[in-house]
This record gives C-alpha cells, structure tokens and sequence, in this order.
C-alpha cells in the first residue's frame, strides 16, 4: 500500500484537489476604500471636542487630560471665560495628533467628558502640520462626528448621563459628586456615597 | 509559390505569432495573480479595468518607465546582454510550434508554423539550452552574491533536468518517428475505438508525468525555484535587474513557460488536432490554445499547491528518480515499438 502511494504520489494529488476545492470558496476580501468594514462603538479613532446641548464648550480647561496622557502631546491653555468670574474654559487647546498613540486615557481623565474619541481612522495628510491639531480643529471634529463621540463615551461607561441617559452608565468616569448631581448625571448613590459623606464634601467646599 | 509572396506569409506568421505569445505572457501574469488569489480566498488585481482586466498593461507601462540602475562593480556589457541572452531562446523556439494545420487564408497558403523544421525539437532544446547562459551570465555580471548564487543554482539545475526532459520525449520520438512537430502531431490523429483519442500521453503516461516535473523545473517555477527563492536570495540571478531589463527575464521566464506548455502539447495531448473526430469543425489553434492553457493552469495550480523542494532534494529527485525512470520507460517504448514493427 504504502509503495502504490509513493509510485501515484496520493497525497500530492490530495493536496492538489484541496487547493482547487478552495478555488471555489467565497473570498473574504473586503475592496477597502470603496467598501469600509463597520466599526465597533468603543473604536479609538481620531480626538474630538464635545459641546453641550445649548452650544457651550464641555471643557473647563482643568489640564487633567493634559496629565493623563502618557505621551505628553496635549497643551490646554486655561482662562476665566469673559464676564463670568469662576467659570473657567480653555482658551487654547492643542492636541498634537503625530504623537498621540490613541489610548484614550484623556477621555477618561475629563472630568465633563469634553472629550471623546471618533471613528475616523483615515488620519493621512500630506502636511504633518495638519496633524497639530488646535481648539477649533477639534470643536469642528467634534461636531461633525458628535454622534461618534456620545457612542464612544456610552460604550466605554463614561457617560455622565447628560449624552445617552441609560441607568447604570458611567461607572468608569472620573467622578465629581456634586457636578454630577447638579447635572442630573449620575446620583452619588449609584457610585457607593451616601448622602452624609456628600454632605461634608460640600461643606468643606 | 514565388520568393515574394513566401516571404511575406513568413513574416506575417512571426508577427502574429509573437504577438499571441506576448499577450499570452501579459495575461498569463493576470491569470497567475488571480488564480493563486482566488486559491488563497482572495481577488487578486481588482483596480485597473474591469475586474482588473487591464493590469498587466499597467505592469508594462510602470517597468517601462522605471529607472535602469546597472550596480558599480557589474561587468556592463554583459550586465546588458544577459536578459536578451536569455529572452531570445524563449522566442525563437515559437518557430517550430505548429499552430494549425495546413490552411489557405486570402489565396495564400500557410503551413500552419513559421518553419517545419525536420530536426524541430533538437533545434528547440538547443536554443533553450542556450537560456542558461543569460541566466548565468546575469547573476555574475551583476556583482552580487545573491544574484550569482541563483544563477548557479539555476545552471546546476537546467543541466539535471534537461536529461530528464529529453529522455522523456525520446519514446514520444520513438513511436511517431520524427523530430519534426508537424510529423509528431499528424501521427497523434484518429482514435481508439472512435472515443479514445490516439494521444501520446495514452502510451507515454510516464513520460508526460516526467516531463511535466522536468518542465517545471526546467522554468524555475514554484517547487522547484531555488534560483530564485526569495526568502533565501533575494530573486536569484535578476536581484539586481530593474526596469526593462527585469521585464524582459520576466518575459523570459513566461515564454519559457508558454514553449514548454505548448511542447507539452503537442508531444502528448496531440497539438492542434481536435480530441474527437465530430469537434474537428474548431480550428486548431483553438485547441492548442485550450491544451496549452490547460498545462498553463496546472503550472499556477502547482505553485499554489507545493512549498519549495530544498535544493540537495531537487538534485536527488533530478537524478536519483527521473532520470532512471525515464531511462526505464525509454527501453520499454524501445522494445514495444520494435516487436511492433516486427
Ligand atoms: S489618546 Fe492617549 S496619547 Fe492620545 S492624547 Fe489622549 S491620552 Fe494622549
Ligand atoms: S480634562 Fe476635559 S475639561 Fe479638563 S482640560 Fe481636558 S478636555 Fe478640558
């Protein structure tokens, strides 16, 4: 037996078969930049900056995201806004794109949740000076992909509440109590602080 | 037929026949890319044209336009001689293929081949053993190891199996009893009981076997294409070609694989007769197309099918395996024939 299958070479014209069987079967390539795979909601694409329903800037210009980010490319330059002492915003934000390795702990460091991140993937420019993202750049990103960026907050529980009001959401965000509560976001006692502990946290303040 | 009216039917052949073996070489890398595509679950050229019809057109037209770089330290003259060396024994050969049979077309009369030679295969294995001087010469004149150690590889093989390849066709010689192409297919007409055609491959089913491993080989194709194995040199003995240089090994290599198909055709699979008696109404180059497309898929099957042979196994199957065998199958053709004829 075994010498007839090495005289007719058997498995070599087994192999031959599978190959040609395999002619046959659907392929699975996808034609990229006319057809574009569907992409997750927690996807971490290109940075953007949220507004709020009513049009004002999320941002309160608190640098943590610029403390949060391991590679040291965000840049926020923080002032009063106009007319409203204590309230503060970012008077300039620059997020430097070429140097941002998407891990997404700036979104999770703010506090507001100003900060979401889109499903663009096609970043490609032909000038890396496009890339030096500033405020205005990621405003405008942040408005042409808003539904992106609520997806992305929503999927990764850092919703306060104020994008998607699902009950529960949020458990993974950075929590101001009182801004929360204030907000109608998240109640403190959903996040395990009792109404005491709240109250001398707004004493002291 | 005068001087003039012969000369001109001549060289109408060459044009088109060159042409048909040129668009054949360009859609035989099309084909090669698609077929190993759709093996691997994949589309292979999809952009240029309609199902990337247009491909190998774009291919010509970017090598066309790419820079010639000849490296420092490369022997020029023969740098530049090299892919022409080897190109034009893939072409020449072309002119003993019989393509058709004898045909009359606008009162002028055609053989149906450039030149019936009566010694047509000696002449195409003499001019394709002249192929492997391109193939070494390139590898050493380009002054790089890789290059150089794919041109030895490939000289070391051509040679092994090139004995091979003509015992194998020795015993399709021996029972149509001629060297010349057009007598070999004539000789393959008829059939067996109405239904068998009187094919070669039928009493030489050895020897095709052989012939076609012999074939492959003889190409530098997928397994056996350790001159130019790319994970180990580069691209053999054209690593250091580029532009029109590199296309015309490209064409080399192609051509060279068309020819053997196509001789595989015509000694086994009877050349341009029709199978059966009823199909003869199709012309027969039609039919030696569709034999020699058919071998010409078996090509690209076999290179999505096998990984590479190393190199000490190809020289023991080349020597230790073909060569006997096809030294057996030539005395058993040899002694049926001559109790036949007795
Ligand atoms: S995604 Fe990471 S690297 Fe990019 S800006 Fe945010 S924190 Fe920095
Ligand atoms: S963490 Fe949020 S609110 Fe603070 S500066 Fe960054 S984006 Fe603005």
């Amino acid at each position: 037996m075994g010498l007839i299958r090495n005289i007719f070479m058997t498995e070599l014209l087994m192999g031959l078969k599978i190959v040609f069987m395999q002619m046959f079967k659907p392929t699975i390539t996808l034609q990229y930049p006319h057809v574009k795979h569907p992409i997750p909601d927690g996807y971490r694409g290109l940075m953007s900056l949220l507004r709020y329903e009513d049009g004002t800037e999320r941002c309160v210009g608190c640098s943590l995201c610029e403390a949060a980010c391991p590679s040291n490319c965000i840049k926020v330059v923080s002032d009063e806004v106009p007319g409203q002492p204590l309230v503060r915003y970012a008077r300039e934000y620059y997020l430097d794109i070429t140097r941002c390795i998407f891990c997404g702990f700036c979104t999770e460091a703010c506090p507001v949740d100003a900060l979401a991140m889109t499903k663009v993937y096609e970043a490609a420019v032909y000038d890396r000076r496009d890339l030096m993202f500033d405020k205005a750049k990621l405003y405008e990103l942040g408005e042409r992909y808003l539904e992106d960026g609520k997806a992305y907050l929503t999927h990764h529980r850092m919703d306060d509440g104020t994008l998607h009001p699902v009950e529960g959401l949020g458990d993974n965000r950075y929590h101001f109590p009182a801004v929360d509560a204030e907000h109608g976001g998240v109640q403190p006692e959903q996040i395990g602080l009792t109404a005491e502990a709240l109250e001398v946290e707004e004493t002291t303040r | 037929m005068e001087i003039g009216s012969m000369v001109a039917v001549t060289l109408v052949q060459i044009a088109v026949v060159m042409g048909v073996v040129l668009l054949t070489v360009a859609y035989m890398t099309y084909a090669e890319r698609k077929v190993l595509s759709f093996m691997q679950d994949r589309l292979g050229p999809m952009e240029v044209g309609p199902w990337g019809l247009l491909q190998p057109i774009a291919d010509g037209l970017k090598l066309f336009f790419k820079e010639d770089i000849i490296p420092s330290g490369a022997n020029k003259i023969i740098f530049a001689v090299a892919p022409i060396i080897c190109l034009v024994p893939a072409l020449i050969g072309f002119a003993v293929i019989p393509y058709n049979g004898s045909f009359t077309l606008f009162g002028l009369e055609g053989g149906g081949v450039i030149s019936d030679l009566n010694v047509g295969l000696l002449y195409i294995f003499a001019v394709a053993g002249m192929g492997a001087y391109g193939v070494i010469l390139g590898g050493w004149a380009s002054n790089s190891k890789y290059a150089f150690l794919g041109g030895l590889r490939s000289a070391a093989q051509i040679i092994s199996y090139e004995l091979a390849m003509g015992f194998s066709i020795v015993g399709v010689l021996l029972l149509s009893g001629s060297l010349s192409l057009v007598t070999v297919t004539e000789a393959q007409a008829g059939t067996w009981f109405g239904f068998i055609p009187q094919w070669n491959i039928f009493l030489q089913p050895v020897a095709f076997v052989a012939y076609v491993i012999a074939a492959v080989a003889e190409t530098n194709r997928l397994p056996f294409d350790m001159p130019e194995a790319e994970s180990e040199l580069v691209a053999g003995f054209f690593t250091e070609y580029s532009g029109m240089r590199f296309s015309l090994f490209f064409l080399a290599e192609y051509g060279n694989m068309i020819l053997v198909s196509c001789l595989a055709s015509i000694l086994f699979l009877g050349g341009y007769k029709a199978p059966l008696p009823i199909l003869e109404f199709i012309p027969g180059f039609v039919w030696l197309a569709l034999k020699t497309w058919a071998l010409l898929f078996f090509f690209i099957w076999i290179r999505g099918t096998y990984p590479r042979v190393r190199f000490d196994q190809l020289m023991k199957f080349g020597w230790k395996v073909l060569i006997p065998v096809t030294l057996a199958n030539l005395l058993v053709t040899a002694l049926g024939v001559y109790i036949y004829n007795n």
